[in-house]
């Protein structure tokens, strides 16, 4: 006889634990110091049992931290063995192969104890401004240059601060204060969130989280593989071309289709690069991972079981299975292209069914003054998103990201910077039945008459605009320029001299489906709107435009 | 007295008439063309049942949301937005943000104001409030052109960093007056919403422009039409963070109207909780699609400035159009009595948020709906008497609802009986309300299990108790008439007006003197429109300040004394700051500046309302009746005694009791204890806590 109260128990826990998840992400969110790390919600909390497997986790974060950190407790435990653990230790690392694929990104794991026995761990991790080294740049040509890495080791003993450990970080760091304040935010969230979870199991008389494993894998498991089952048994290839730091780089993918689960190999992509955007494998997988979930299971809750369906390998040494010393600072700007490589793959299992490419990475604006006045201003420029099968692309918004934008008004507030425009670019969005996503211009200058400095490390994209799927047209390819003439073509340091503007074209969305067969009132709509040119309208919806002056 | 309350929904109009017998009230259908008419009607009727004439009526409070409606439905004016050159995109692009990181196919709010008639006008101003750029006569004229050509009835103005220098738009609104007349209406961002941050600034002038001619002519025909009957008291609207304010004020900035009527909820459950004493309440109203959740403390409620109108998509957080407005910080969950049970695709257990709402209602309603609902599951454990239900109103086929339950839960679940299945579905609901409690609270920075829990609407007596015990709260607050609507927490409502100040600066360089006739100034304006409707010695002033370690985004809430002793109370602020923030995150931080996020500076009618402890009337139980109750911890049938409010009395009685009522029925579980006090509101308690 199946107990009715352990059902109905079970149901509540689920929730319960990605609520208690849910509510260490957010107030880890509003402790963030840095704007970006807090649009972005660059972080995420999870809820793990006593071997390591992940049983929940927040929403909010992004996909790169979502799902990095499911094998990060595992293997930070690989270091310091759980027998060791006693209540009141936590442990800390931002090693870029065990957390989430920079030195940044700072995972705290905390075991929870009931009756003096692990019954499990709470885990959060989140982006610190500034952990030393060339700071936010792609120039490195080592992780040893990209600012200081802390080993697995405990962040706390027997409810003692380690305060050693935080001298080693502060030290090393261009803002001491709140790189200290963020890693104790990661500490005292992951508190609450033990006390949570004791509370809980105290409140239903659990003993352990063995059966709550049992219950959450066995249904995600189940439900993950009635989910992937939708696409077509195959196997399927795909590839795409990014600028690279100087040179080409090409990703491929094989994706292998099986009974109710996905196996991708990404052998064949470009060997790693000399500068810093090369994606250690973790990262990889996570945004890989994210971009098949998306399609085709995305109502299915993180845990280990919903995660291990999707397995995502490649060789070493690839620009996305990057090792150690390899740069990696960056590394979004390959992590975040993977998501479209997979999405092509997908295309040819389910024909029709597939957004057009994206922009793809984040654009992060990185200035600092070059002047006489010192400061930093980071911001990202978003461009425009793929067509869907059914609507336009969504324009100016990230994808995979879900990074917003540092409004206007507040960038101007923290640095002495000027945005003398920001508007959408019209002609940028790909052709086609759906129109991709429209692309921004925006013009960008001191306010102090000095010269600044700019990495372009993440302006990627400056070559060939996102693909469009089913005869829909590319978008736009991204262009950057100083007003004195110089034209950005790799992801170098660029200085703009007092007096010129930074102008910047982020890419657009690809378009989906024949232009021809786009609804003409959308044309008409766009043309009235300004989104797109009287002559592109004459060249791309020719048709229309023709059959329409017809009517007339 | 004859003071008047008019709360017009989407579908009903509520008049509510308060006289020194008491209230009495008048239900009608809401006439969706011209709204006053069904209000007109509404006090026609009432004032005829009650023997009286609009001239002895002394004073209508009225709420809308004819505001609201009109974002969504789209049928505001047709609006321009005049703003800084190089930045007409800013309502396009909005944050440039996914609100759900998985769905690919969600879709954005189109703005209100499509992008030709948003304009660019070369002027700038920089973020310390110095001009770059003037911008000309000529520039404006040929605008003002184009804006009559294209025959605007708004024009929203909002330019960069006017928050801090309001100047530009000063200067173009007067030159676009003397160009395009009297009868096209121009809003200021700097005077709607002062606050930065351009989108949310922009989206709330152009909102606010957008339904202004409308709600003018509206309020304008109903007070007309109100005075031909010989209406000539005071006429006062209620706003979205639960005050009054002047027709006049109302018609100025209408944006603010927009949460009037669920603000009148909260505002009444605030008036209780002042009656009964309670300095932390928080408040659950659970009706039938959804429950809202507010904190209330010391008798007011928590109101911020993001709110967002006209979800895009699936009623979704971050799909609407933000509004920075003061507003009652409502949460709304979807766990209401019409919500839906159902097994989703993983095999779980899930409670809403999709509703059989009251057409075709829950599998009991017996209209037609075969989808197992909260209130089956309620019908099934036995927490709700079969006759009687909602005053009557409702016949229940009560069989209907375990056959639901059995069919869609139990048998999927493969439980052996369905009791325990709705039991199930009962204790999931609760769950959901506690978790949206307890991550709202800490988003807070509320420790909720140091509230009261204040109850209301058709479910909350039922779902109180046990949501409080996963709080771990130890007194619950069932209000008289707990089901009553929004109408008669107008009446309970004090006159009041608040306005917002950016600053962003860290304290250390903040000029305390300079701040204090800042204050001062936005002080005496917003006395000025408070005084049009109370006397001077009534009012009291408030001065809300925000404050944020530099660089961090939680932002702590503290409050100034009154202008006299500012600086003093000025100096005391970092120690505040680092007193609550130890309390709220553990910690404190060195060598980070504090820094002043924003001022907010309020007037309001000074409402004393004291607690009162006078014991009911004394009544000893005079039906002995009892009820079985499906217990999910008991794994078994509980028996309650069935029990009228009128016949509990101020001393305390035992659980577990059922206290059955017209349009409520409250659970007295066991551990709790339940008694009355004197306006009739019940208190239950932990029992030993």
């Amino acid at each position: 006889m199946t107990n009715a109260q352990d059902i109905i128990a079970r149901n509540v826990l689920w929730n319960r634990l990605i609520s208690v998840c849910e509510e260490q992400a957010n107030a880890l969110m509003r402790a963030a110091f840095g704007a970006i790390v807090r649009e972005a919600g660059d972080l995420s909390a999870g809820v793990f049992n006593a071997r390591g497997d992940m049983l929940a986790q927040a929403v909010t974060g992004t996909p790169g931290h979502v799902n990095t950190m499911a094998a990060s407790v595992r293997a930070m435990l690989a270091f310091v063995p759980a027998e060791t653990l006693s209540p009141g230790d936590a442990l800390v690392t931002n090693d870029p192969w065990i957390g989430a694929g920079h030195v940044f990104d700072f995972v705290v794991v905390t075991p929870a104890f009931v009756n003096g026995e692990i019954v499990g761990y709470l885990a959060s991790t989140s982006h610190i401004v500034d952990v030393g080294g060339r700071g936010w740049s792609a120039e490195g040509r080592s992780v040893f240059e990209e600012g200081v890495t802390i080993p697995v080791m405990r962040l706390r003993k027997g409810g003692a601060l380690n305060e050693d450990l935080l001298n080693i970080v502060t030290a090393n760091s261009r803002v001491p204060h709140e790189a200290r304040g963020d890693i104790l935010s990661l500490l005292t969230s992951n508190d609450t969130g033990v006390s949570r979870l004791t509370d809980l199991m105290r409140e239903y008389d659990l003993e352990d989280l063995s059966g709550m494993t049992r219950f959450i894998f066995e249904s995600s498991a189940q439900g993950t593989k009635a989910a992937l089952s939708r696409a077509p048994r195959g196997v399927y290839e795909n590839r795409l071309t990014l600028d690279g730091y100087d040179a080409a780089i090409e990703l491929r993918a094989k994706m292998t289709i099986g009974d109710g689960r996905i196996d991708v190999d990404l052998a064949g992509s470009s060997p790693v690069a000399d500068r810093g955007i090369n994606c250690p494998l973790n990262y990889s997988v996570a945004y890989a991972s994210f971009g098949i979930k998306a399609l085709l299971a995305p109502e299915i809750p993180n845990n280990q079981a919903s995660l291990d369906a999707i397995s995502v390998s490649a060789p070493p040494g690839l620009v996305v299975s990057a090792e150690r010393p390899s740069p990696v600072t960056a590394r979004h700007v390959i992590g975040q292209a993977l998501p479209d490589l997979m999405l092509g793959c997908l295309e040819q299992a389910l024909p029709g069914e597939v957004l057009a490419e994206s922009s793809g990475a984040l654009w992060t604006i990185a200035l600092s003054g070059a002047g006489k006045t010192a400061f930093t201003s980071l911001n990202v420029a978003l461009g425009g998103m793929g067509a869907r099968p059914h609507s336009d692309g969504l324009s100016t918004t990230a994808f995979p990201s879900g990074v917003g934008a540092v409004p206007v008004e507040a960038a101007e507030v923290a640095a002495p910077v000027i945005y003398h425009s920001k508007e959408f670019a019209p002609d940028t969005g790909g052709a086609g039945k759906q129109r991709g996503g429209l692309a921004q211009r925006i013009e960008i200058g001191s306010r102090l008459g000095e010269d600044l400095s700019l990495s372009a490390a993440a302006f990627e994209r400056l070559t060939t605009g996102p693909a469009g799927r089913q005869g829909g047209l590319s978008g736009a390819k991204g262009q950057v320029k100083i007003t004195d003439g110089t034209q950005i073509t790799d992801k170098g340091i660029y200085r703009i001299p007092a007096g010129a503007r930074l102008i910047l074209q982020t890419p657009g969305g690809g378009g989906f489906g024949e232009p021809a067969k786009r609804d003409r009132d959308a044309v008409a709509r766009d043309l009235s709107e300004g989104l797109i040119s009287q002559e592109a309208a004459e060249r791309l919806y020719q048709k229309e435009i023709k059959e329409r002056e017809k009517r007339k | 007295m004859l003071r008047l309350a008019i709360d017009i929904g989407g579908t009903f109009t509520d008049v509510v008439a308060e006289t020194p017998e008491g209230l009495t009230s008048v239900k009608v259908l809401t006439s969706a063309q011209a709204p006053e008419v069904a209000a007109l009607d509404g006090v026609d009727r009432l004032l005829h049942s009650l023997s009286k004439t609009h001239a002895e009526i002394t004073g209508v409070v009225h709420g809308t949301t004819l505001a609201t409606n009109a974002l969504i439905e789209r049928r505001g004016a047709k609006t321009a937005l005049v703003t800084t050159a190089g930045f007409r995109d800013v309502l396009g692009m909005r944050t440039e943000k996914r609100f759900e990181q998985y769905a690919l196919d969600i879709e954005m709010p189109e703005p209100l104001v499509p992008r030709p008639l948003r304009l660019g006008l070369a002027e700038r101003i920089l973020a310390d409030g110095s001009v770059s750029i003037a911008p000309t006569e000529q520039d404006i004229d040929s605008l003002a052109a184009r804006l009559r050509a294209q025959e605007v009835e708004a024009v929203a103005i909002g330019f960069l960093h006017s928050y801090k220098n309001p100047a530009h738009e000063v200067f173009v609104a007067e030159r676009l007056r003397t160009q395009l007349g009297n009868d096209v209406t121009l809003c200021l961002s700097s005077e709607v919403a002062g606050e930065i941050r351009e989108y949310e600034r922009f989206s709330t002038v152009c909102a606010n422009a957008y339904v202004r001619p409308l709600m003018s002519r509206y309020l304008g025909r109903l007070l007309s039409q109100l005075q031909d009957r010989g209406f000539d008291g005071s006429f006062l609207m209620m706003l979205s963070d639960g005050a009054l304010t002047t027709l006049d004020q109302a018609t100025r900035f209408p944006i603010r109207l927009v949460e009037g009527g669920p603000a009148g909820g909260v505002a009444l459950a605030a008036h209780v909780a002042r009656e009964v004493g309670s300095d932390k309440t928080l408040s659950l109203d659970i009706g039938g699609t959804t429950a809202k959740i507010c904190f209330i403390e010391k008798g007011q409620p928590q109101t911020s400035r993001r709110f967002e109108v006209a979800r895009a998509w699936r009623d979704v957080k971050g799909s609407g159009l933000p509004v920075r407005v003061p507003t009652v910080e409502l949460v709304e969950i979807g766990a209401g009595g019409g919500s839906i049970a159902n097994i989703d695709t993983l095999g779980r257990l899930k409670v809403g948020p999709k509703s059989a709402s009251s057409e075709p209602g829950p599998a009991a309603y017996n209209r037609g709906g075969e989808d197992a609902t909260i209130t089956d599951a309620h019908v099934t454990v036995g927490n709700i008497a079969s006759d009687g239900f909602a005053g009557g109103i409702i016949a229940l086929a009560p069989e209907r609802a375990p056959d639901a339950i059995a069919r869609q839960i139990q048998n999927p679940l493969g439980m052996d009986a369905v009791e325990p299945a709705a039991a199930g579905i009962i204790e999931l609901a609760d769950e959901t309300m506690a978790n949206a409690a307890r991550v709202h609270g800490v988003e807070l920075g509320l420790d909720v299990s140091s509230f009261d829990l204040l109850v209301s609407g058709g479910g909350g007596g039922l779902h109180g108790a046990r949501i409080a015990d996963k709080l771990g709260i130890k007194r619950i607050i069932v209000p008289q008439n707990a089901g009553v609507g929004s109408a008669v927490g107008f009446l309970r409502s004090p006159v009041a007006f608040e306005s917002a100040i950016s600053e962003v600066e860290p304290l250390e360089e903040i000029n305390a003197q300079l701040l204090r006739t800042r204050v001062e100034e936005t002080l005496a304006y917003v006395r000025d429109i408070v005084a049009e409707a109370v006397p001077p010695d009534e009012i009291e002033s408030s001065i809300k300040l925000e404050l944020r370690y530099s660089g961090q985004g939680l932002e702590i809430p503290l409050s100034l004394p009154d202008p006299e002793r500012f600086e003093e109370g000025f100096k005391n602020l970092a120690a505040r700051f680092e007193e609550r923030y130890l309390a709220l995150v553990g910690f404190t931080l060195e060598n980070i500046s504090i820094e002043l996020v924003s001022v907010s500076v309020g007037a309001r009618e000074r409402k004393a309302t004291g607690p009162s402890d006078v014991p009911g009337a004394v009544t000893e139980d005079s039906q002995p009746s009892q009820r079985d109750i499906y217990d999910l911890n008991a794994r078994r049938a509980l028996t309650y005694r069935v029990i009228e409010r009128a016949a509990i009395n101020g001393h305390a009685s035992r659980g577990p009791a059922v206290v059955s009522e017209a349009q409520t029925t409250t659970l007295v579980r066991p551990g709790w204890s339940v008694r009355r006090v004197g306006q009739g509101h019940l208190i239950m308690e932990r029992a030993g806590g």
